[in-house]
C-alpha cells in the first residue's frame, strides 16, 4: 500500500477546513437568493439563444470570424538558460489556409547586458508583454488582412490594454474605425464583482471572493450575466463585461468588449454560446481550433534549434541535465 | 503524399492531406537515395485532429461543427489521410521519411496485375482500387466486362482481374472458399463462362441444378454470348450413368461404398463374385441365388429342394443354387451378400446403371463445359466412377504418347465442383475423395485440373487444400475457417481480419504465380442461375395469382350480402366448378377486403361486400 504521510493528510484537512469557513457565508445562501442578488446589484440572469444558420451566414458574408491565440514553447533550463519561443495566430473562418502567424524568441543571454534581471516576476512580466503583444499584431493583420466581422481574443481585452498598450491602441483604434468587433474570452475569470458588492452591500463577507467561486453552478446551461457599470467600479474604465454558462460544464467563462461596441456585447455572447461543444469546458470550439493550430511541439522546436544552431552553442547553452538524463 | 514517421525497409506510412487512400492500391515511393520503389496500401486510415474524442474527452456536438461550417470553415477539411504501405520488394535501407509519393503509371504496375491475354486466360473480374491506375491502360483491356453492384450495372473503370489459365501447367488447382452468400456460387458462374469461351473441356458437379447458362442475366440488355451450344446440363440416371458391362471390381466397390463405407466382408463378396463383363443382371442373380441357397441353410435342404422340384426348369434352378452354395457359401457371408444387394438394387432405382458416359465424353472431346446434375449422393457415386474413367482414359493417352505407343485421343480437362468437402472430406475416407486426391497430386502431369469451391475449407481434405495453388477466398466469418484459410493461404493477417467484412462478390484471390494477394470483385456473370427467385416473391406471386383468380370469380357478383354466401358458393361450384364452403368464402372475400380490393360496408342487414 501506498502511504500517504500524516502530515500531508492534515494539511489537506485544514485546508478543507478553512475553505469552509471562508465560504460558510455564501454557501449558506441559497441559490435563488444568490440568483435575486444579482439580478438586482450584478446585472440580469439572461437566457441566450443559439444564432441560427441565417445569422452565421451573414456574418461569414460579412468576413467570418478570427480566432486569436498564442503559445509559448521553452527550452534549455534555469534562468538564464533557456530559449523562449511566442508564436501567435490569427485565423479566420472564412480564409483557412491564410492565418496570419508571428513568432519571437526571447533568451535572457541575448538581452543587452544593463537588462539583465534575474527577478522572475520581471521575466514572467516580459514573457506577457512579448505574448500579448504578438497576439495584438496578428490581430492588427487580420483586421487588414481578413477583414473580418468579429475578431475571438484568447483572453481579456484589459489584458491586452495592460500587456500591450500601445499596439492595443492601435488595434481598438482600428477596430472602432471599421466597424470590426473585438471581444476577448476569458476561461479563467479572476474577477471579484459579487463577491465584492456584497461585501459592500452586506458586510457579513470580509475576504475576497471570486467570481468563479461564486457564479460555480449558479447559472443554468445558456445563462448569462451582463455586467452593469455601476457595479463593475472596480474594473477599468472603458469595457464592457458578461459572465455566461455556454457549456454544461457548471464553470462559468467571462468576455469583456471595448466601449463603444458595448450594444453587441449580448450577440457575440451568443455567438459564443453557439459555438462552444455542450460537453466542453465553455471554450468556443474556434478558439480551441487556433489553440491547437498555434501550439508547436517540443519536438518540432528542439529540432528546429538542433538544426538552425551550431550544435556546441546549443549544448552549452540550453541543454539541461535533466534534458541530457533522457 | 509524403512519407511520415518512422519506416523500415518494409513498410512505411504515407500521410496526404487531400486524397483519401484505399485498401490494396498501388503507390510508388520516389526515395531520394533509392529511387522508386512500389508498394501497396495495406492499411488507410483517417485522423481529424479537431473531431476525434480528444477534445476535453467528449464528442463535439454537431451543431457546432455545423454551425462553423456556416461561418465558413469545414472541419472536414482538417481531416489528413494515413497510409500503411507495404513494399512489394524490400528496399536495402529504411526508406527516407519525407519522400514523395505518386500513384504509378499504369507501365509501372502492368506485369504486375496483368499475366495473360484476354483470349488466353479467363476475365474473371476486376483489381479493386485501381481506377486511377486504369486511366492509361492498353485499349484491349478496357471495356471487357460489367461489374454489378447495389443493383447497378457499372461500366469496368479498373484494371481486369485475368487468370492465366496457363500457369495452372505450373500451379494447379483452384480453390473457392467463402461463406454462405459470400458469392462463390456465382463466382464459379463466371469461371465456368470463362472456361466456355475459351473452349475448355470442363466437367461440373452440380448438386445444386444452379449451373445452367441458357438464361441470360435479367441485368444485361442483349450483348450475352449465347452459351447454348458450349455446354450440356447431363442428369445422374437420366441421360448419362454407368455401363455396368464396362466395370472392373473395383470400380463396383468404389460405387457400392460412394454413400457409406463397405466393410471387409462386403468387399470380399464383391471380388469373388463379380466376373469380368457381367451384366448388372447376371451378377445381380448370382447373387440372389446364392443368398436363396443359403437362407436354406444346408446342402440336404437344397438336395430336397431339386428333388421335389415341381418341373424341370425349377429343377435346373436349384441345381445352379446349389453350385453356387458349394463354391461360395464359406468365403461370402449371408449378410455380407444381402448388403451388397440390397446397396446394388439402390443403385439400379436410382438410374445409375442404365446409361452410359458416352454423351460426357463426346462433349469434352468437342471443348464443351458437362454439367452433371442429381443430388449429393448420386453425384457421389456416380463422380467417383466417372472421374476415375475420365482421368484414366487422358492418362493413358499421355502414357501411350510417352511410350511412343498408339493410343486414342483425350483431351486435358478441369474438373469443377460446389460443396467440395461432400467429395473430398476430411473426416473419413470416401471413394470420390481418393480420385480427387489423386489427381489433386499428380493431375499436373497429365492436364487434369481441379476447381474446388466450398464454404468449409476446413472440413476439405487437408491434402488436397495443399495441392490448391491458387485460392479465391470471399467474405468468411466461422473463425475455425478464417483459421484454416490463414493457415492454407499467404493472406495477411490485416486480410484475413478483412475477411468478415467482405461485400458479395468481393475476393481476395491469392495465386503462386501472382506472388501476392490480389483483392478483386468478380465481373457480373452473362447468365444466371435458373432459380434465383426470391422464395418470398415468389409466395407473393403466387398469393397475388390466387387473389387474382377469385377475384376474377366474384366480380360480376357484387355486391354481395353476407346472408347470401351460401347461395354464392353454389353458384361458383356450378360456374367454376370450385368448391367453397361458406367459411372459406367469408375468409377469401375478407383477405379481399384486407388488401383494399373490395369494401366491407355495413347495412341494416348486415355486412355487405361491394366495389
Ligand atoms: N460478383 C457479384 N456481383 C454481383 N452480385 C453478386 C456477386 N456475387 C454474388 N452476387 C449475388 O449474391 C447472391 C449470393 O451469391 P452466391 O449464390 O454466389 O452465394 P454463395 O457463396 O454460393 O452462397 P452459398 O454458399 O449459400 O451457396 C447471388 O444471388 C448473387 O446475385
Ligand atoms: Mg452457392
Amino acid at each position: 500500500m501506498y502511504n500517504i504521510n500524516d502530515k500531508l493528510k492534515e494539511k489537506v484537512e485544514d485546508l478543507n477546513q478553512a475553505l469552509r469557513v471562508k465560504y460558510r457565508d455564501i454557501f449558506e445562501l441559497d441559490k435563488g437568493q444568490l440568483r435575486d442578488f444579482i439580478n438586482k446589484h450584478i446585472g440580469q440572469i439572461k437566457k441566450m439563444d443559439k444564432l441560427d444558420r441565417a445569422q452565421l451566414s451573414l456574418y461569414q458574408s460579412k468576413g467570418g470570424i478570427v480566432g486569436v491565440d498564442g503559445s509559448v514553447n521553452k527550452v534549455g533550463g534555469a534562468y538564464p538558460h533557456f530559449i523562449e519561443i511566442y508564436q501567435a495566430m490569427a485565423k479566420c473562418t472564412n480564409r483557412r489556409e491564410d492565418p496570419v502567424v508571428l513568432a519571437d524568441i526571447y533568451s535572457p543571454l541575448y538581452i543587452e547586458e544593463e537588462e539583465m534581471e534575474e527577478d522572475d516576476d520581471l521575466f514572467q512580466n516580459k514573457r506577457d508583454v512579448k505574448l500579448a503583444t504578438l497576439e495584438v499584431e496578428a490581430a492588427i493583420e487580420s483586421v487588414k488582412r481578413h477583414k473580418p466581422y468579429a475578431i475571438l481574443m484568447d483572453g481579456g481585452l484589459i489584458r491586452y490594454n495592460i500587456d500591450a498598450h500601445d499596439s492595443w491602441l492601435e488595434l481598438r483604434g482600428l477596430c472602432e474605425e471599421r466597424g470590426t468587433i473585438i471581444v476577448g474570452v476569458i476561461k479563467d475569470i479572476k474577477t471579484s464583482i459579487i463577491g465584492d458588492m456584497i461585501r459592500e452591500l452586506d458586510g457579513k463577507i470580509n475576504s475576497t471572493i471570486y467570481d468563479r467561486e461564486i457564479l460555480f453552478g449558479l447559472l443554468d446551461y445558456g445563462e448569462m450575466v451582463l455586467v452593469k457599470d455601476e457595479a463593475n467600479k472596480k474594473g477599468p474604465q472603458g469595457y464592457a463585461s458578461v459572465f455566461l454558462r455556454s457549456s454544461l460544464a457548471p464553470t462559468v467563462i467571462g468576455m469583456d468588449i471595448i466601449d463603444s461596441q458595448r450594444d453587441k456585447l449580448e450577440e457575440m455572447a451568443q455567438l459564443v454560446f453557439t459555438l462552444t461543444p455542450e460537453n466542453s469546458r465553455g471554450v468556443p470550439l474556434w478558439l480551441d481550433i487556433v489553440d491547437k493550430e498555434v501550439l508547436i511541439s517540443d519536438e518540432l522546436i528542439r529540432s528546429l534549434l538542433e538544426q538552425y544552431m551550431d550544435r556546441g552553442l546549443y549544448e552549452r547553452f540550453f541543454i539541461s541535465e535533466r534534458d541530457k538524463r533522457n | 503524399m509524403k512519407v511520415v514517421g518512422i519506416t523500415t525497409q518494409q513498410e512505411v506510412f504515407v500521410g496526404s492531406k487531400e486524397r483519401n487512400f484505399r485498401i490494396n492500391e498501388f503507390l510508388i515511393i520516389e526515395d531520394p537515395y533509392q529511387g522508386s520503389l512500389l508498394g501497396e496500401v495495406v492499411e488507410a486510415k483517417t485522423f481529424n485532429r479537431y473531431i476525434p474524442l480528444n477534445i476535453y474527452g467528449d464528442f463535439v456536438d454537431s451543431s457546432v461543427l455545423e454551425s462553423l461550417k456556416a461561418l465558413g470553415y469545414n472541419i472536414d477539411e482538417d481531416t489528413i489521410y494515413i497510409a500503411k504501405i507495404r513494399l512489394l520488394n524490400e528496399a536495402l535501407y529504411p526508406i527516407q521519411t519525407g519522400s514523395d509519393v505518386r500513384l504509378p503509371q499504369f507501365l509501372e504496375v502492368k506485369d504486375l496485375m496483368i499475366k495473360s491475354r484476354v483470349d488466353e486466360g479467363l476475365v474473371l473480374g476486376i483489381i479493386k482500387n485501381t481506377d486511377d491506375l486504369a486511366k492509361d491502360m492498353d485499349d484491349e483491356f478496357k471495356d471487357l466486362l460489367h461489374t454489378f453492384e447495389e443493383g447497378d450495372l457499372l461500366e469496368q473503370r479498373d484494371i481486369p482481374y485475368i487468370l492465366d489459365i496457363k500457369s495452372m501447367h505450373h500451379y494447379p488447382h483452384i480453390g473457392v472458399f467463402g461463406g454462405s452468400g459470400s458469392g462463390k456460387s456465382f463466382g464459379l458462374r463466371v469461371i465456368l463462362e470463362e472456361l466456355m469461351r475459351l473452349n475448355i473441356p470442363t466437367i461440373v458437379l452440380d448438386p445444386h441444378f444452379e449451373m445452367d447458362f441458357s438464361q441470360p442475366a435479367s441485368y444485361l440488355d442483349d450483348e450475352a454470348i449465347d452459351f447454348k451450344n458450349r455446354f450440356k446440363c447431363l442428369q445422374v440416371g437420366t441421360h448419362v450413368g454407368v455401363k455396368f458391362e464396362d466395370l472392373t471390381a473395383q470400380d463396383l466397390k468404389n460405387l457400392l461404398s460412394a454413400a457409406s463405407n463397405l466393410t471387409d466382408s462386403m468387399s470380399n463378396v464383391v471380388d469373388i463374385l463379380f466376373k469380368p463383363k457381367d451384366s448388372y443382371y447376371s451378377f445381380y442373380n448370382r447373387m440372389q441365388m446364392l443368398t436363396e441357397a443359403q437362407e436354406e441353410g444346408s446342402l440336404d435342404r437344397i438336395e430336397n429342394r431339386i428333388n421335389n422340384a415341381a418341373d424341370p426348369e425349377e429343377r435346373r434352378a436349384w441345381m445352379e443354387r446349389k453350385e453356387l452354395f458349394i463354391s461360395y457359401d464359406k468365403t461370402c457371408p449371408y449378410n455380407s451378400v444381402r448388403g451388397i444387394i440390397w446397396r446394388l438394387r439402390r443403385l439400379e432405382n436410382d438410374g445409375v446403371f442404365s446409361k452410359d458416359i458416352r454423351e460426357i465424353e463426346d462433349g469434352l472431346q468437342n471443348g464443351k463445359l458437362i454439367v452433371i446434375q442429381g443430388n449429393t449422393r448420386i453425384l457421389q457415386v456416380f463422380s467417383t466412377y466417372l472421374l476415375n474413367n475420365l482421368y484414366h482414359k487422358r492418362r493413358e493417352y499421355k502414357d501411350a504418347l510417352y511410350k511412343k505407343t498408339e493410343a486414342d485421343y483425350f483431351p486435358p480437362f478441369i474438373i469443377v465442383t460446389d460443396e467440395a468437402h461432400n467429395f473430398a472430406p476430411k473426416a473419413y475416407e470416401s471413394p470420390s475423395k481418393s480420385i480427387i486426391k489423386e489427381i489433386s497430386q499428380e493431375g499436373r502431369k497429365y492436364g487434369v485440373f481441379l476447381i474446388l469451391a466450398t464454404q468449409r475449407p476446413t472440413l476439405l481434405d487437408e491434402t488436397i487444400t495443399a495441392q490448391l495453388n491458387t485460392k479465391l477466398i470471399f467474405r468468411t466469418v466461422r473463425a475455425s475457417d478464417i483459421q484454416t484459410i490463414q493457415e492454407e493461404t499467404d493472406l495477411t493477417m490485416e486480410e484475413c481480419r478483412r475477411l468478415p467484412y467482405l461485400r458479395t462478390g468481393d475476393v481476395f484471390i491469392s495465386s503462386a504465380d501472382m506472388g501476392r494477394t490480389i483483392f478483386a470483385r468478380i465481373r457480373a456473370a452473362l447468365t444466371t442461375s435458373p432459380h434465383t427467385l426470391n422464395p418470398f416473391d415468389e409466395l407473393k406471386s403466387k398469393f397475388k395469382e390466387d387473389d387474382e383468380d377469385f377475384l376474377k370469380l366474384i366480380m360480376d357478383k357484387l355486391p354481395i350480402n353476407d346472408i347470401e354466401l351460401a347461395q354464392l358458393a353454389l353458384e361458383i361450384e356450378q360456374e367454376a366448378k370450385i368448391t367453397y364452403t361458406v367459411n372459406q368464402l367469408e375468409e377469401k372475400l375478407n383477405k379481399l377486403v384486407e388488401k383494399k380490393h373490395i369494401k366491407k360496408e355495413e347495412t341494416i342487414f348486415g355486412f355487405r361486400y361491394n366495389i
